[in-house]
């Protein structure tokens, strides 16, 4: 092909042409900020660690008392220890991934890496999400099964109400709660995988499809 | 970091910086993008320059780390900048060696090459740089006949678009 031997001579004699940086240019160049991506996913991750370990951390005391009253402080139990102890497995895992990410692997292996990081802490996230289902499943069977008790609990000084609209508003404040949830869920991964991910996913597909 | 090693990164990195300054001219068209873009490789050899032990050739690692950056780190910036098109500034600089018809060739090379995807970017710029095909397979992390049949797919698009 004409046009790229064309090239290749162009190519070659660009060398001349590039500003030469100095020493003290290349000094200052490397000591400012790297903006990479690597760095971002760190960040965004450590956050999301941060944020699942303090939503669990934020459930008022009050709320712990109905579920003392409705017996259910034992199951909550030993859902936190079992809960924390796949936490540091998780956080265990990102650590070792993210050490793993090294820019002197080739390109593919970089790519690699880099989406494996990121899907630990979606596991995560996915994790969390279902055991909060799970939760939220159990206790609401637990609570419906025992409606005298619930409504007691919920209803403390005894004032008058209609049992059945009672529970109907319940069920549906969990509903829009739950909705309103996924839908900041699904927002914020639009944004993680718009931004940060479309580039490198688009070019890992790339490679693959070579494969 | 010590300062011997520093010293030591930024004179091999001075003289090798052209390789830098080759990546930056086929992923970006603007000159605040190949700062841009620069800048940030300049980092991560930096960044990577400790366990740089000498096992190959700083130019091949140099070449590794620039274009890791460019494909996967680099995060371009959201200023969008009207500024010249990189490839016109060149060409102004070279245009005594040429006459107007390669100079227009070549034009058309440069926008035809900003085109392509940044997978095929790195295989015309490892080409470019006179790269066999072990190396650039190496480099990609791709097979050798991959490279050789993906070489052949972007030469035939590039004449596509040279010749619509």
């Amino acid at each position: 092909m004409d046009e790229l031997e064309l090239l290749k001579k162009d190519w070659k004699k660009q060398n001349a042409s590039y500003p030469q940086l100095t020493y003290n240019e290349i000094y200052k160049l490397i000591h400012k900020k790297s903006s990479s991506i690597v760095k971002w996913i760190f960040i965004i991750c450590i956050a999301e660690f941060v944020f699942w370990g303090l939503v669990n951390l934020l459930i008022p005391d009050s709320f712990l008392e109905i579920y003392e009253k409705l017996h259910l402080k034992i199951v909550l139990n030993v859902f936190y220890i079992l809960h924390y102890a796949v936490s540091i497995g998780f956080i265990y895992l990102f650590y070792k991934n993210y050490s793993s990410i090294s820019v002197i692997d080739n390109t593919s292996l970089l790519m690699k890496k880099i989406i494996k990081t990121r899907k630990t802490v979606n596991y995560y996230v996915y994790y969390n999400i279902i055991m909060s289902v799970i939760l939220s499943v159990i206790v609401n069977f637990v609570m419906f099964s025992k409606p005298d008790l619930l409504l007691q609990v919920m209803n403390p000084k005894n004032l008058v109400v209609d049992a059945d609209k009672f529970f109907n508003i319940m069920l549906i404040a969990q509903i829009i709660g739950l909705a309103v949830t996924i839908g900041f869920l699904w927002l914020y991964y639009r944004i993680i995988y718009g931004i940060l991910l479309r580039k490198l996913t688009k070019n890992y597909k790339e490679l693959e499809e070579l494969d | 970091m010590n300062k011997d090693l520093e010293h030591k990164f930024i004179s091999e990195f001075q003289q090798h910086q052209n390789i830098i300054h080759k990546v930056c001219r086929i992923y970006t068209n603007n000159q605040e993008a190949h700062r841009d873009l620069f800048q940030e490789i300049a980092i991560q050899l930096w960044k990577a320059y400790p366990k740089f032990r000498g096992d190959s050739k700083l130019s091949t690692w140099m070449y590794r780390v620039g274009l890791n950056t460019a494909i996967t780190l680099y995060r371009k910036s959201k200023r969008t900048i009207k500024t010249q098109d990189f490839d016109s500034v060149l060409h102004k600089i070279q245009s005594t060696d040429y006459d107007a018809t390669e100079e227009e060739q070549l034009k058309l090379m440069y926008k035809a090459i900003y085109q392509l995807s940044d997978i095929d970017k790195a295989l015309i710029f490892l080409y470019l740089e006179d790269k066999n095909y072990k190396e650039i397979a190496v480099t990609i992390g791709i097979s050798e006949v991959n490279a050789r049949v993906k070489m052949n797919r972007i030469k035939t698009r590039l004449r596509t678009i040279l010749n619509p």
